[in-house]
């Protein structure tokens, strides 16, 4: 007994052993094992499609493997159903927040498992309990706040509240850096060390190889649904996880830059300002990429849809290629030559259940006459079929829905879209968020090439060595305002100290 | 700078408040109107007890159908089967009376279990076959009307007078079914906002897929929503035998209760895709409609220009509350 006893403690909070797993025409995956000690944090890494999600999924009961067992503090589990793998104390943080927005974050935290008796709620204790979390988390937001209300971070550490509030001793956290920026990533990533002193065993899955390497203290590798490799943090490195990832070394992740010559800009932006942003004034010249960084709720997100006409500018002045012009709907920017790859690529982005095909047609036929009958033929006598193979879209067909591919993929058609028409501006925002490293690599090789091809590309990002990497200078918003500009070669700290406004406390010394 | 401060969002997170105003503010308006209109047509007697009680009797119907059709809409389907079984328990139960007192209590419990299992089928159609509610229930109340059609050609039997008691019996200067209504919304908003019942409803129509993964049994949560708003609607075919003291294969259908139930909750505020709203705006979309009814009787107006002007509320309600969200999110 002693000794059963001592084997629980030594063995690991949870660990999968051959799980094997297949949809139909697909094998999900093949004989992937998988454990995470108490008190330890342990990356899980891979492109999209390499079966992250499922392994995910099969740990929370919501698939069942075909093949291979699950021992949690190493007795033999079955997970049927996700209140299963809940009540076995597993909580799993999707990439996509399942929050209500119109509940409060109370409600939000302690939905499926209220508290009370015969069925009646106890609100006092959901309240309580909520605040007490909050608190704990440095919140500045109560319990009863609308989530729709808050902000994406503030959402994120609702859903951990919402995970840890039944006790989790193992926590899944999907992505949860994706929609963060800098900051936000810290203060989160320091929550994750809190949790781990705490003895909570955390799977972390992350594209960023920084957050990883920051945070595990184990990374396994994911590809094509088979175990590449699991190695402990100090014994390997970022380049040597990115090569297992893709199965081979990453060359020119970031592709050079090249000397453009001095024009005329394409765009000025004078004193511009909305709801949301103030003073904005800078220009962008024809075949350079300008990243716009800043913290989340800097306005760098809307000083990409004031410039789009979707949130329009009310006061100052933009001149687009010597005109000035007031793009007020998006309709008017696309005219005027401008082109906008949305944030939300499932909301804004793209048609879900329409072809890869339809919506790479979207932005051509919003401009085309009402009755004209666009067909594949794309202008300037290129077809959108070729286009589509240019910038490398990988599907069943082109008929193929969109929904079922990939994140880069589905990314790719988008920029399609905008490329058929061969906008003078395309401003891209957040334009790598959610997908693979290799389809990272293969937007930036796509927008270097459009730039270099005489265009400009202002791209909007929260990925600091992504702006850094791509960008021929960068813009750095800090509160609805211009913070600063810094040349290419800037480091994350200079972007950084501008982001977060120091040089404004630094000014009146 | 201290880190705290550093993450900190301004503090512009809203807190859900004033799920009262909206419907007092309609109960208000409707009421001032009323009355403007009573006194403009010199029919003062109607503000007055009597008055209000015979205004909101009329509604009466309507509003148990609307207080079932609120669940259905919550968890994020819809029922468009309720009109036809009104009908379907007003002629059962007066078949099955035939002014029989001693059959009261059989033909009433006959009535609602009927109902609660068509509600159970129109849930299941939903939930497991995947239909969506729209066709589904749809779907179910074609296959009721026609076999209630085809079956009765015009009222059928009759109620005893002892039943009609539901209808007509009074406390005070109220009557029962009055009474009955509003003790069913008092009910229905203390399961809504009191029990872990009305939070898995909120959660499942807010975002099915997450409250699946929360652990929240969403498919008992549809079917009993549907189950409970097929009751309501049975319950409101037992009132109106009552009321009419017999059964008619067309009392649901002339009611509109399908269309217009689904008009006065949205007027309430609740949302179609479901996961917003509750019962006082149902209830003040109930007696809205209520107001209206008897303001275009008092004045002798066309019916047809009532129709236009309900119709008219029903799109500006629903574009004031699209509007007041996009205001927020903004």
């Amino acid at each position: 007994m002693g000794a059963g006893l001592s084997m629980a403690e030594a063995a690991p909070r949870f660990e999968m052993r051959g799980i094997r797993r297949t949809f139909p025409g697909v094998v999900a995956l093949d004989d992937v094992s998988f454990s995470c000690a108490a008190g330890e944090v342990h990356a899980l890494c891979g492109e999209n499609g390499a079966g992250k999600s499922t392994l995910i999924k099969v740990l929370g009961g919501v698939h069942q493997p075909d093949a291979g067992t699950i021992l949690l503090d190493g007795k033999p589990v079955r997970l049927n159903h996700p209140l299963e793998a809940r009540r076995h104390g597993i909580s799993i943080i999707h990439q996509e927040l399942s929050l209500l927005p119109e509940r409060s974050v109370a409600d939000n935290i302690y939905v499926g498992r209220e508290p009370g008796r015969l069925g009646l709620l106890d609100r006092a204790a959901m309240r309580a309990g909520a605040e007490t979390w909050l608190r704990r988390f440095g919140c500045r937001f109560g319990a009863d706040a609308v989530a729709g209300s808050l902000s994406i971070a503030e959402q994120q550490v609702v859903e951990i509240a919402k995970a840890l509030v039944f006790n989790a001793r193992i926590l899944v956290m999907d992505e949860p850096t994706a929609a963060l920026d800098e900051t936000e990533t810290e203060r989160l990533l320091a929550l994750v060390r809190q949790l781990r002193a705490e003895g909570v065993a955390i799977v972390f899955i992350s594209h960023r190889m920084r957050h990883l390497f920051a945070v595990a203290d184990t990374i396994t590798v994911l590809k094509d649904g088979k175990l590449v490799g699991t190695r402990p943090r100090g014994a390997t490195s970022p380049e040597e996880i990115v090569r297992m990832m893709v199965g081979r070394e990453l060359k020119d992740y970031y592709p050079a830059r090249r000397a453009r010559a001095p024009g005329a800009p394409v765009l000025t932006v004078a004193g511009g300002g909305n709801e949301w942003i103030e003073g904005i004034g800078f220009e962008l010249y024809p075949g350079e990429i300008v990243a716009v960084a800043g913290l989340e709720g800097s306005g760098k997100a809307a000083l990409g849809r004031a410039i789009f006409g979707a949130a329009p500018f009310s006061r100052g002045q933009m001149v687009v290629g010597g005109q000035a012009v007031r793009p007020n709907t998006p309709l008017d920017a696309i005219r005027l030559g401008i082109g906008y790859v949305s944030d939300d690529r499932k909301a804004e982005g793209l048609a879900l259940r329409q072809s890869v095909l339809e919506n790479a047609l979207l932005a051509m036929r919003g401009i085309a006459a009402i009755f004209s009958r666009p067909g594949r033929t794309a202008p300037r006598g290129r077809g959108i079929d070729q286009l589509l193979r240019e910038v490398d879209v990988r599907a069943a067909g082109y008929d193929q829905q969109i929904r079922l591919l990939s994140g880069g993929n589905q990314q790719k058609t988008v920029l399609a879209r905008w490329l058929a028409l061969a906008p003078r501006i395309l401003v891209c925002a957040e334009p790598t968020r959610g997908i693979d490293v290799a389809a990272k690599a293969a937007i930036y090789r796509l927008l270097r090439a459009y730039a270099d091809s005489g265009k400009a590309v202002l791209t909007i990002t929260s990925d600091l060595p992504e702006a850094i990497g791509i960008a021929d200078r960068l813009l750095v918003m800090h509160e609805g305002r211009l913070a600063g500009e810094l040349p290419a070669g800037a480091t994350e700290e200079d972007v950084v100290a501008l982001a977060a406004g120091h040089q404004f406390e630094a000014a009146p010394a | 700078m201290s880190e705290a401060a550093a993450i900190a969002a301004p503090a512009r997170a809203r807190v859900r408040s004033g799920a009262w105003l909206a419907p007092a503010m309609i109960v208000l308006c409707s009421l001032a109107a009323y009355c403007v209109a009573a006194a403009a047509t010199h029919q003062t007697g109607q503000i007055s007890v009597d008055g209000f009680v015979g205004l909101i009797q009329r509604t009466v119907a309507l509003g148990i159908v609307a207080l079932g059709q609120t669940l259905a809409i919550l968890v994020g389907s819809i029922d468009l089967s309720v009109a036809t079984l009104v009908s379907v328990g007003a002629v059962m139960a007066s078949w099955m009376m035939q002014g029989q007192p001693d059959m009261m209590v059989p033909a009433s419990l006959f009535v609602l279990a009927l109902s609660a299992l068509v509600g159970v089928a129109n849930g299941l159609i939903v939930t497991q076959l995947r239909v969506n509610p729209l066709i589904a229930t749809l779907g179910v109340g074609l296959v009721l009307q026609g076999i209630l059609s085809a079956s009765f050609q015009d009222f059928a039997g009759s109620v005893p007078k002892e039943f009609q008691i539901f209808a007509y019996g009074t406390v005070g200067p109220v009557t029962l079914s009055i009474l009955l209504m509003f003790a069913l919304a008092l009910v229905e908003w203390l399961a809504l906002s009191r029990t872990r019942f009305g939070a898995h409803v909120y959660a499942t129509g807010g975002n099915p897929e997450g409250a699946r993964l929360a652990g929240i049994k969403t498919a008992r949560v549809v079917v009993l929503a549907h189950m409970l708003c097929s009751l309501a609607a049975g319950l409101t075919g037992l009132y109106l035998a009552s009321r009419l003291r017999s059964g008619a294969p067309w009392v649901g259908r002339d009611g509109v209760y399908d269309l217009e139930s689904i008009a006065v909750v949205v007027i309430g505020g609740t949302v179609l895709a479901g996961g917003k709203g509750g019962v006082w705006g149902t209830m003040s979309g109930v007696i809205l409609f209520g107001c209206l009814d008897a303001i275009f009787t008092m004045a002798g107006v066309d019916a047809f220009i009532k129709q236009v002007l309900r119709g008219a509320i029903v799109v500006a309600a629903v574009a004031a509350y699209a509007y007041r969200t996009k205001g927020h999110v903004a």
